[in-house]
């Protein structure tokens, strides 16, 4: 048959057009969990081909190890741990100054509430690690001795301690860092749309496929119940609870927040929720409203105008910053 | 010279390009006209230029409609300033798809049908063509499948329109002897298969 | 000149039901979908808003030519205002079945309806 030649070039080109369309690889999407920090990561990514999202994935897992060794307490050689074990103070690596000035910042405007230097109290409780005893107020005493947001001071990579027996703990805040950074390095392999949870701190980066990310916010009392949904997109959620980790004893409850004023667990919060844009920031304004209370925390979150804040308070009554109806999903 | 000297194969070919390039010209006309007249949706338009690409189809074949469909969407976008706008990509994307499935048409079952039944193929075509555009250049997302159904029933009538037209035309011009030669398939170079032809 | 009847042939009559008959489907396709719940907004490849049908709601959207209102009342959504040239977008009246679509072309904005009770977890990661 004499086809005529444009037309056999449009089914030519209309044959390779639906092959090239096949052949794309296709967007998968990923999730994968460590356990890395004392705690279980999980990064969810998509958007991508399952290689380029795995390698990704392991990029990140990568850099949130190496962060940990730099700034967790239980590691001997890590930063946190040189500086603790030093007189004056030492030179830190370029991340660990980045921390620290930004929990100095925050320890600062919340007049002491968030506190770096919080190491023997945390030793001394050591509810992290299933102790179940009230210390003395001797211990107790002896442990805040010196601490304060003027304890330490930064000078480019330089800390000083104003006392030597000070013990730095950098607490959620350095988990917060690694998940920001893991971000980072998702965001460097060109990954558009993830999500880091570590043990409950996240970050979000840009949406679902369909819709913004959805959150739910763990309600303090009940197990299996939610408080709220929250809708966000490229920004961090933080929730300080003191229904993570915490004893009873005689009716009362010894969680892991503690008021740096008194060496005692902060008593005017039951859980506090932040959607802050980076999650160190969330983590430090997260632990400093819970001890600083609903009323004087929620004026603390006007210095940060993008960050927003759920409070509920001891009682159970629920407080919010102005801004947060803005990410509550209507029911 | 006279004209009695003049050799017919190079006379229908001279009768042919001229006349071509008349279709192209109703055709450009034809459209322009329309985007003038208005219409509850926009792109819904009638499409009566293709009266002109049907034509040039049963007098000519599939190259020559070819010919007329393409220049048409040309000169019409140059004339309405739309060249390469989303606009002018859809309806290069629907013309594309339309032509083809004529052609296709034409050669497949031209015997059993007549310009109405080419021409509705055609507006279908036309129809998946603008959609597809669409889908790629417009709206990144599949939900413009909704508009399709509702979009091809209307294309189909106004494929018959057309199509009725067409047939009216191609009546007329047959009678007349400038297009004897091309309406006996002479000057063609495509034809519907007859079944005495060897294969 | 003949009428259309009289020129159309048995294989014309063919194509055109077959046609009718695709499209019809698909219209009733469409049509018949259940009402929707939800309100979903797109700006090129991004979800910009979402909102529940039920609560009635006016909310203001901004594109590359301007802005879009869109307003959620008992008739379902409709888009009311918009800076585009032909207004078609207004004209095309309240959506309220799951699959049902408006949009201001020029202004880049689409509007669906879905239903996703039911069919997704209520949130994605759970903050504690």
């Amino acid at each position: 048959m004499a086809w005529n030649r444009p037309l056999i070039i449009v089914l030519l080109a209309v044959l390779l057009a639906l092959t090239w369309w096949r052949l794309q690889p296709e967007d998968a999407e990923i999730r994968r969990s460590r356990l890395i920090m004392g705690t279980v990561v999980e990064i969810m990514a998509e958007g991508l081909e399952s290689s380029k999202l795995e390698t990704a994935v392991d990029a990140a897992f990568a850099e949130i190890a190496r962060l940990d060794k730099l700034l967790s307490v239980y590691h001997q050689d890590s930063d946190v741990s040189r500086l603790s074990q030093s007189d004056n103070g030492s030179q830190v690596t370029t991340e660990t100054a980045e921390v620290l000035a930004l929990g100095l910042d925050v320890a600062q405007r919340s007049g002491g509430a968030f506190d770096l230097t919080l190491g023997r109290l945390n030793s001394l409780w050591a509810i992290s690690d299933g102790a179940r005893r009230v210390p003395g107020q001797k211990a107790i005493s002896a442990a805040l001795r010196g601490i304060g947001p003027t304890s330490l001071s930064l000078d480019g990579r330089l800390v000083n301690k104003r006392m030597p027996h000070l013990q730095i703990d950098l607490g959620g805040i350095a988990k917060g860092y690694a998940v920001d950074r893991a971000i980072a390095v998702l965001k460097q392999h060109g990954i558009t749309s993830a999500a880091v949870n570590a043990g409950g701190d996240m970050y979000l980066l840009g949406q679902r496929p369909q819709r913004p990310w959805r959150i739910g916010i763990q309600h303090p009392r009940e197990k299996d119940a939610v408080l709220e949904t929250v809708q966000v997109s490229d920004q961090a959620v933080v929730t300080s609870g003191d229904y993570e980790r915490f004893f009873v004893q005689e009716g009362i409850r010894y969680h892991h927040i503690f008021d740096p004023q008194s060496g005692f667990p902060a008593r005017d919060c039951q859980s506090v929720t932040i959607i802050a844009d980076s999650v160190a920031l969330g983590d430090a304004l997260a632990t400093a409203v819970f001890v600083l209370g609903p009323e004087t925390g929620l004026q603390l979150l006007t210095q940060y105008p993008r960050a927003e804040g759920l409070i509920v308070a001891a009682d159970g009554t629920l407080h919010a910053s102005p801004g947060w109806a803005h990410y509550q999903v209507a029911p | 010279m006279t004209c009695s000297a003049v050799d017919p194969v190079a006379l229908t070919r001279a009768r042919r390009q001229v006349f071509l390039a008349l279709f192209i010209a109703i055709a450009v006309t034809l459209h322009v006209l329309e985007t003038l007249l208005p219409t509850p949706v926009p792109w819904l338009r009638l499409g009566l230029a293709n009266i002109m690409t049907l034509a040039a189809l049963y007098l000519y074949g599939g190259r020559a409609a070819w010919t007329v469909s393409l220049a048409r969407v040309g000169v019409g976008a140059l004339l309405l300033g739309r060249l390469f706008s989303p606009g002018f990509w859809l309806a290069t994307a629907g013309a594309l798809l339309a032509t083809s499935a004529m052609i296709i048409m034409y050669r497949v079952a031209g015997r059993r049908l007549s310009p109405i039944g080419i021409s509705a193929i055609g507006a279908a075509g036309h129809a998946l063509g603008q959609i597809l555009a669409a889908r790629l250049l417009v709206m990144q997302h599949a939900a413009i499948w909704q508009i399709f159904p509702l979009f091809l029933f209307f294309t189909v009538f106004s494929g018959i329109l057309t199509g009725w037209l067409a047939a009216g035309l191609l009546e007329q011009l047959r009678q007349h002897p400038a297009f004897q030669s091309a309406a006996t398939g002479q000057g063609a170079r495509m034809r519907p298969l007859q079944l005495k032809d060897p294969l | 000149m003949k009428t259309p009847w009289q020129v159309m042939t048995g294989g014309d009559w063919l194509v055109v039901l077959f046609l009718l008959g695709v499209s019809l489907t698909g219209i009733i396709w469409i049509a018949t979908a259940p009402a929707g719940s939800r309100v979903v907004v797109i700006s090129g490849e991004q979800v910009r808003f979402t909102a529940p049908l039920g609560q009635p709601r006016s909310v203001v959207l901004d594109g590359p030519l301007g802005q879009t209102r869109l307003v959620i009342d008992d008739q379902g959504v409709r888009i009311t205002e918009s800076s585009c040239r032909q207004k078609i977008c207004v004209a095309m009246g309240p959506a309220s079945h799951t699959g049902d679509l408006l949009a201001c072309v020029p202004n880049r904005i689409l509007v669906r309806i879905d239903n996703p009770d039911g069919k997704e977890a209520p949130y994605d990661l759970l903050s504690r």
